[in-house]
């Protein structure tokens, strides 16, 4: 590192020292990947930006001098700028920035964020709660509260190097399958990769159910509640669901699945392809309902190993598969976090059903576009199974699409994009007619203009014409009064003829 | 859906707060154990239950309070957000509104006092984008005098909201047409609106008159701190 300061590693996580902004020198960043297999999920978060210089340039107004020289902030987080919105943010916080209200825009959401870090950087060795940001902002807290819990799990504020090994241990806790930084919004990513605990039957703590599917346990209390008392809020006033984890039952009762029923699983389907039948006996003690849902929650990097149909002819799909089978493994994506959490929601077999029913139905749809060749293989089913789930759960969705999705939806996708042309046809034809019919109320209103004006000039004349038809009686009746006065006098003094020239 | 009594006046609108965002202010005075919390924000009505909880907990950690105020907490703003509730099925008139709007807050050493003209019909409005501006006009250093001011204007529209709908219940039982309609016996912000509908006329211009000047700029009041203990000292007392 070329800059002055030296990097300061803290003890048990990477940090980036960032000098403060008041020094005014850019600032060489260089992490250390260390070790653990944990930090390596950690940093190996995709930093679509490219490395910024966070505090080169300095905030606006930074009203006292802050003590501390160097701010600590996790190698994660790398991509925070004051005046740029990072693509993970925009992910985390969607109500900003997806046009809904006009005044919760990006703006405000800057306005937010850099207010609340402005607030930390203050006086950093102290941590700011909650309360005191949202005080000090104006807006909704649910808004502040969003954001700030979002600044404090990415480590932006109220960061300090004895704080960082709880994110770690959270990381291991919530998602195996996501590489992204933990999510406080959908604790249920931990479905498929709970901890198990040892005892197989579960009562609920709160109706006393025997629970079937799944439960959830809090670790705080240690409280157990099936899943319809949780998602309906049934827990302690203290609790939220953020402190919940799901708990597979149906997994559990029926112990792991150790490597050897895994590998057996996947020598079958290598040889079976799609009978679950033969699957399941191959596995031996595992039914094929099981064997199903064992292999969707694999993760699918096994999926891969010898899949000997989809090796020859279908390499493309391949491609396409990982595609498809990575933005459900990122659950990041709102849409396919939507996707997932809903999924656990209903547990895995409803997930399952509910893409084999919308299997049937697309396929109908898009058969031609769908599969090449006609030979069923057990990848492309699931492979489509996903891509179809996907697009159901997309198209109940209303969010635009990221690039993720676009490259992976075929079919569906380009219907879609069809149907936003036409969308977009329609809108200018409805334009074009607008124009047209005040065009024509325009003409109309200039006619009427033209009109009033004609009439006003044939007025004038009139007008003139009296004027002249006046002063013509004037003089005529004033003719009359002068002959009737010289007419008079004429009289008086007894002359006749003037008095035949009057009349 | 309840039809407008007579069609000669705009149809009721639903009930919501005249402004870009449906948020509900909400005032906490809680007392426990000699501990006495006071409090102010707003609420967005449609987040989930739990946050009402979370935000709870989270405040009484912040603020070291005694855990049983958490569930007092959770009762007060709950009991707020169904009033708000029970008033949004209902139909408010919206007829032609400008109205005042006082302002009247201490917030630790600043004082400020204003009073303007507010446009109920624009439901594009944004109270805390008007406070927001109004502390970088008058260069309010304090930063929590923005989401009080953004508070009061809000809880001072929702009052005159909520007031809008009980007239527009009354005005359909009475059936008076469109002279109801003009006619709010009970609101006194109606009766204030409708002055100065008649200042706004063609008759007279837009153009305040000079005695009214001082009534409409900001006034900002910087206290030291024995005002400030003084002035608390009274405003307790006074409310005891």
């Amino acid at each position: 590192m070329a800059g002055k300061s030296p990097v300061k590693k803290a003890a048990s996580s990477d940090s980036t020292p960032i000098p403060n902004p008041n020094q005014f020198k850019p600032p060489q960043i260089s992490t250390k990947f260390t070790s653990p297999a944990v930090k390596s999920e950690i940093s190996s978060i995709p930093t679509p930006t490219p490395v910024p210089t966070p505090t080169s340039r300095p905030p606006p107004s930074q009203p006292s001098s802050i003590d501390a020289d160097i701010i600590h902030v996790p190698s994660h987080s790398r991509w925070f700028s004051w005046e740029k919105i990072d693509s993970c943010e925009v992910r985390f916080l969607p109500e900003f920035f997806d046009g809904r209200s006009p005044s919760k825009g990006p703006n405000l959401y800057i306005y937010y964020r850099n207010s609340i870090i402005k607030l930390f950087r203050e006086n950093p060795s102290r941590k700011i709660s909650f309360t005191d940001a949202r005080r000090a902002l104006v807006g909704d807290v649910g808004s502040i509260r969003r954001v700030f819990d979002f600044l404090d799990v990415w480590g932006l504020i109220n960061f300090s190097a004895s704080s960082a090994p709880s994110k770690p241990t959270k990381d291991t806790a919530n998602n195996n399958k996501s590489a992204d930084a933990p999510s406080l919004e959908s604790p249920s990513f931990a479905a498929t990769t709970s901890k198990n605990s040892s005892t197989s039957r579960r009562f609920c703590g709160a109706c006393k159910s025997l629970c079937t599917i799944a439960c959830f346990v809090c670790d705080k209390y240690d409280s157990t509640l099936c899943a319809r008392c949780y998602v309906r809020g049934n827990f302690r006033v203290g609790l939220s669901n953020a402190d919940f984890r799901r708990v597979e039952i149906s997994d559990e009762a029926k112990a792991d699945w150790s490597e050897k029923e895994t590998l057996l699983l996947l020598e079958a389907l290598m040889h079976y392809g799609d009978d679950w039948k033969k699957v399941a006996q191959h596995v031996g003690g595992r039914t094929d309902k099981d064997c199903v849902a064992r292999f969707i929650k694999l993760p699918f990097g096994e999926e891969f190993l010898g899949d000997p149909y989809s090796k020859e002819t279908e390499s493309v799909f391949e491609t396409n598969k990982r595609m498809h089978l990575t933005p459900l493994a990122d659950a990041s994506n709102p849409i396919m976090a939507q996707a997932a959490f809903l999924s656990a929601l209903a547990g895995a077999e409803a997930a399952e059903a509910a893409a084999r029913a919308a299997v049937t139905t697309l396929s109908e749809v898009h058969d031609t576009t769908a599969s090449k060749g006609g030979r069923g293989s057990l990848a492309r089913n699931m492979r489509r199974d996903w891509h179809l789930a996907e697009a159901l759960f997309l198209s109940g969705a209303e969010a635009d699409i990221s690039s993720n999705g676009d490259t992976n939806l075929n079919a569906p996708g380009r219907t879609y994009v069809d149907v936003n042309s036409l969308l977009e046809k329609e809108e200018g034809d409805i334009e074009r007619a607008i124009i047209g019919i005040t065009e024509v109320q325009m003409k109309e209103i200039q006619d009427k203009l033209v009109h009033f004006e004609e009439v006003d000039l044939q007025m004038e004349k009139e007008r003139q014409q009296l004027e002249v038809m006046k002063n013509l009686l004037f003089i005529d009746q004033l003719n009359l009064s002068f002959r009737r006065s010289y007419a008079l006098e004429s009289e008086e003094q007894g002359v006749d003829n003037v008095k035949a020239d009057v009349f | 859906m309840k039809p407008p009594a007579s069609a000669s006046w705009k149809a009721p609108l639903k009930f919501r707060m005249p402004t870009a965002e449906n948020l509900v202010p909400i005032r906490l005075d809680i007392e426990v154990d000699g501990q006495r919390y006071k409090d102010s924000f707003t609420w967005n009505p449609y987040d989930p239950d739990s946050e009402v909880v979370m935000f709870a907990k989270r405040t009484v950690k912040d603020l070291k309070l005694a855990p049983g105020f958490i569930p007092q907490i959770v009762q007060s703003i709950q009991s707020q957000l169904a009033d708000f509730r029970s008033y949004e099925g209902q139909d408010m008139y919206a007829g032609d509104k400008i109205v005042p709007i006082k302002l009247d807050l201490r917030v630790n050493h600043t004082v400020i006092r204003d009073q303007f003209l507010w446009d109920l019909n624009n439901f594009e409005s944004d109270p805390e984008e008007f406070s927001r501006t109004l502390c970088k006009d008058l260069g309010i250093e304090d930063p929590e005098v923005g989401p009080a001011i953004a508070f009061a204007i809000r809880e001072q529209l929702y009052e005159i909201a909520i007031q809008n709908v009980t007239s527009a219940r009354e005005n359909r039982i009475n059936k008076k047409g469109r002279r109801g309609a003009e006619h709010f016996p009970l609101s006194k912000a109606g009766g204030a609106a409708l002055d100065l509908m008649k200042l706004f006329n063609f008759r007279s211009s837009v153009v305040r008159k000079r005695k009214e000047w001082d009534y409409y700029k900001p006034i900002l009041d910087l206290l030291s701190n024995e005002d400030v203990d003084a002035l608390e000292a009274k405003e307790e007392r006074s409310g005891r």
